[in-house]
């Protein structure tokens, strides 16, 4: 082992995919937040002539907030976690270095063009697989990159034994590729049809009903794969790392891991209830959708009791506090995910605000702030300075905290109201309400939204305000922090 | 109808195996470390213990590592 | 067995794809077959109806109208008979919607006119009051990509066999021969219309946007099969 004194983790490939995640995160909230007052403020529309609508941008906020934040954060987190996992550094290889610089450089590339294509109109409209056949292929490849990187590194590992977070990012690995092919499948039109109209569009291999089946066996595992699998990662290699606390049990982080690789992807047909879908398989996604409160369980428990004796650790460390209410609402969204899944609840939820509600208090309340607090402890270790300001880090937890709190219960209320009265009649059995008057009971709710969306988007900002100072002026440090990490 | 039945049949089947590979898994994890076999628990000190030259959790004999080091 | 996975990355990942495979394989692919049948007497859409529906895609209607009417009374009530599985079977992608901040649009064919559209489109809180929708004026002067919508056409006939006629073909010179007949069926639309610059637009051979998405507005409903049925 003397020969490897002087070899240091080389961060490089972390660092540059920590500045798109702080980019794309604050472009996208911000797109977000935009949409959000949209629905309450109409007017709002007409801010950049067709390519302001709320229509245009939704799909640009939703990509922007999964491919750009959330991916880039799980790209950052991975080449940073790996290498200590496994103890080996990327300087050991130049090959796999080339490799993640090459990843990073196509990465952005794809980036840059789905933000493009999709202000333009050139979609796919399948949700979260928006983008057009070209850049389709660009995603494969950049993906084919992580996992060559990915392996090579384990193949040059030092520490057998795969840590826990491992597991849980060749699942991300393996599980959006399989999905990602399978529903981008499609033709382009230009070649099929000797050389007529555009280049870019593409008809489906699937149709109707059969599209519907396989868009929602990915959209709902790409919120497994990359909104549930990746974050779980990050929380077993951060908060032990930043508490000093070893997992609670790593026999039950061994068991949640293959139990939610069995029962999540049986649960995607729940997005499809009451749909022309057959009704066994509407069953089975109910089914195993409940199933699924186990193993995700499982995980969140695992990570409260990794602070056992040590919660006096809540108070003194605000990235424990990130982590620790990340792992909340990842409880929560765990638990209200099911229970939407249940027909009869379904019936009144499918198509509400309610199911934006509980996207957000899982992407807000767990994915957010995971890899915020992830990117804050990344930061002394890989700039080698302390982190710039602590009060700003507690004032961005609380406001941050109380948007989330905002966000999801307007969107509980707004979406139960959109659902009774969709379904209201009266004496006569005559339906009660028009369309629009379950639109404009809405009004309220929808402000409140866009209140919290402002609010999130000021966390966000402190957020990247306190990361940018921390790379550049704030104090240097002289030895790498083994636990807790050092702020002014 | 044929091949509905047999969809049916084939993930009855691989429910149960699947259900009996997980507790299968459980009886394994918690009988090995009972006997003393394997430590599961220790590998939870990989993410505290995460600087490069510090010792493998689990590492083969040190000898074969050696030779690997060399042949790069 | 176990202990052997822990030790090898590679057989692990093997076994974690089968495991999240499987799921997918039972699921998903046994039904394909019976699921894209079509309803009988089912038309596939018309060029100018595709150009619509690519309109549809690209301002993404679908962010705020589903096209899934549900088996309950609330829904049959407002909005027509159920959706049927066999009706989305020239759909390509299939545009259910998630999200019904405005109302479903399945069969707005059965109950939407052309003039209701043009205002509607135009400005649309003219025709229902309160309304949040943006209004896409834009549609009236932006073209619609046609020629696309031809290439979508014959790659459907000849890759997945959707019945179309032999005047769809492959090549520009049968693009160029059939591009009147888009431009006639735009007439018909536009003959309903009161918009001046639309109307100029289609008597010079071009076809807005909007003629188009109301082309496709319009056969969303029963028509498409339902005149087909009786021979």
């Amino acid at each position: 082992m003397q020969s490897n004194a002087a070899l240091e983790y080389d961060y490089s490939v972390a660092k540059l995919f920590t500045y798109t995640a702080i980019l794309f995160g604050l472009v996208g909230m911000l797109l977000g937040t935009l949409i959000a007052a949209q629905m309450a403020f109409p007017e709002l529309n007409y801010l950049f002539g067709q390519y302001g609508t709320f229509s245009r941008l939704r799909p640009l906020h939703t990509n922007v907030v999964i491919y750009g934040f959330t991916v880039s954060g799980v790209f950052a987190t991975f080449y940073y976690s790996a290498q200590r996992v496994l103890k080996v550094s990327m300087a050991e290889s130049k090959f796999i270095m080339f490799v993640g610089k090459l990843q990073f450089g196509l990465y952005l590339i794809a980036a840059t063009g789905m933000v493009v294509t999709l202000l333009l109109g050139i979609t796919t409209t399948k949700e979260y697989a928006q983008m057009e056949w070209p850049l389709d292929i660009l995603i494969v490849l950049i993906w084919v990159l992580w996992g060559v990187a990915m392996f090579a590194l384990i193949g040059i590992r030092r520490e057998k034994a795969l840590y826990i977070s491992m597991w849980y990012y060749i699942a991300c690995f393996l599980g959006v590729a399989m999905l990602y092919l399978f529903n981008n499948m499609e033709v382009p039109t230009y070649f099929a049809s000797g050389g007529i109209g555009s280049m870019w569009h593409s008809v489906s291999m699937y149709s109707g009903t059969n599209d519907a089946l396989v868009q929602w066996w990915w959209g709902h595992n790409a919120v497994a794969f990359v909104f549930t699998v990746p974050i779980v990662a990050m929380i077993y290699y951060f908060l032990p790392k930043e508490s000093g606390q070893a997992v609670y049990s790593y026999k039950l982080s061994l068991l949640s891991f293959w139990g939610l690789m069995f029962v999540y992807l049986w649960a995607g047909s729940h997005h499809l209830l009451w749909s022309t879908v057959p009704d066994w398989m509407q069953t089975m996604g109910s089914v195993f959708s409940v199933v699924l409160i186990l193993p995700s369980w499982g995980s969140a428990i695992n990570m409260l009791l990794t602070m056992k004796g040590e919660w006096n650790q809540l108070t003194e460390n605000p990235l424990i506090k990130f982590m620790v209410l990340a792992s909340t609402f990842y409880m929560l969204s765990t638990l209200e995910g099911p229970i939407q899944a249940i027909k009869s609840v379904n019936a009144i939820a499918h198509f509400t605000d309610w199911i934006p509600g509980h996207v957000h208090d899982g992407v807000l309340g767990w994915v957010a702030f995971m890899i915020m607090a992830a990117l804050f402890h990344m930061a002394p270790r890989m700039f080698k300075r302390e982190i710039y300001s602590r009060k700003l880090i507690e004032a961005q937890f609380w406001i941050q905290t109380t948007a989330v709190v905002l966000y999801f219960t307007s969107m509980w209320i707004a979406g139960i109201t959109q659902g009774m009265m969709w379904r209201a009649v009266d004496e006569y059995g005559n339906l009660m309400y028009s369309f629009i008057d379950t639109v404009t009971v809405l009004h309220p709710y929808y402000a409140i939204r866009a209140l919290a969306g402002v609010l999130y988007v000021t966390g966000f900002v402190m957020f990247a305000y306190n990361m940018i100072k921390t790379m550049t002026s704030s104090k240097v440090l002289t030895e790498e922090p083994q636990f807790k990490s050092p702020m002014a | 109808m044929g091949i509905r039945e047999l969809q049916g049949y084939a993930s009855f089947l691989m429910t149960i195996l699947f259900v009996v590979a997980l507790y299968g898994y459980i009886v394994y994890l918690y009988r090995s470390e009972k006997k003393g076999e394997k430590d599961y628990e220790k590998f939870g000190n990989i993410a505290l213990d995460d600087e490069i030259d510090s010792t493998p959790i689990n590492s083969s004999d040190p000898i074969s590592d050696e030779k690997k080091e060399r042949n790069k | 067995m176990f202990h052997w996975l822990e030790k090898n990355p590679f057989f692990f990942a093997v076994g974690v794809f089968l495991v999240i495979a499987f799921a997918g394989l039972v699921e998903i692919l046994p039904n394909f077959a019976e699921a894209s049948r079509p309803v009988v007497g089912l038309k596939p859409y018309t060029v100018l109806q595709l150009a619509g529906k690519n309109v549809y895609m690209k301002d993404q209607c679908i962010a705020c109208h589903s096209q899934l009417i549900r088996p309950f009374k609330a829904e049959t009530d407002r909005y027509g008979q159920y959706s049927l599985s066999g009706e989305y079977a020239y759909d390509r992608p299939f545009l259910w919607g998630s999200k019904r901040t405005g109302p479903d649009l399945h069969r707005v064919g059965n109950y939407r006119t052309t003039e209701w559209h043009e205002n509607h489109m135009w400005d649309p809180t003219s025709v229902v009051p309160g309304s949040i929708m943006p209004a896409y004026k834009h549609m009236f002067s932006n073209a619609a990509d046609i020629a696309t919508a031809y290439a979508e056409a014959v790659t459907v006939k000849n890759v997945f066999h959707t019945p179309y006629g032999d005047d769809i073909k492959a090549g520009k010179k049968a693009w160029e021969a059939y591009r009147p007949k888009v431009l006639a069926e735009a007439k018909k639309i536009a003959a309903n219309m009161k918009n001046k610059d639309v109307k100029d637009a289609v008597n010079a051979g071009k076809v807005p946007e909007i003629v188009a998405l109301i082309a496709y507005l319009n056969s969303l409903g029963s028509s498409r099969y339902e005149a087909n049925k009786v021979k």
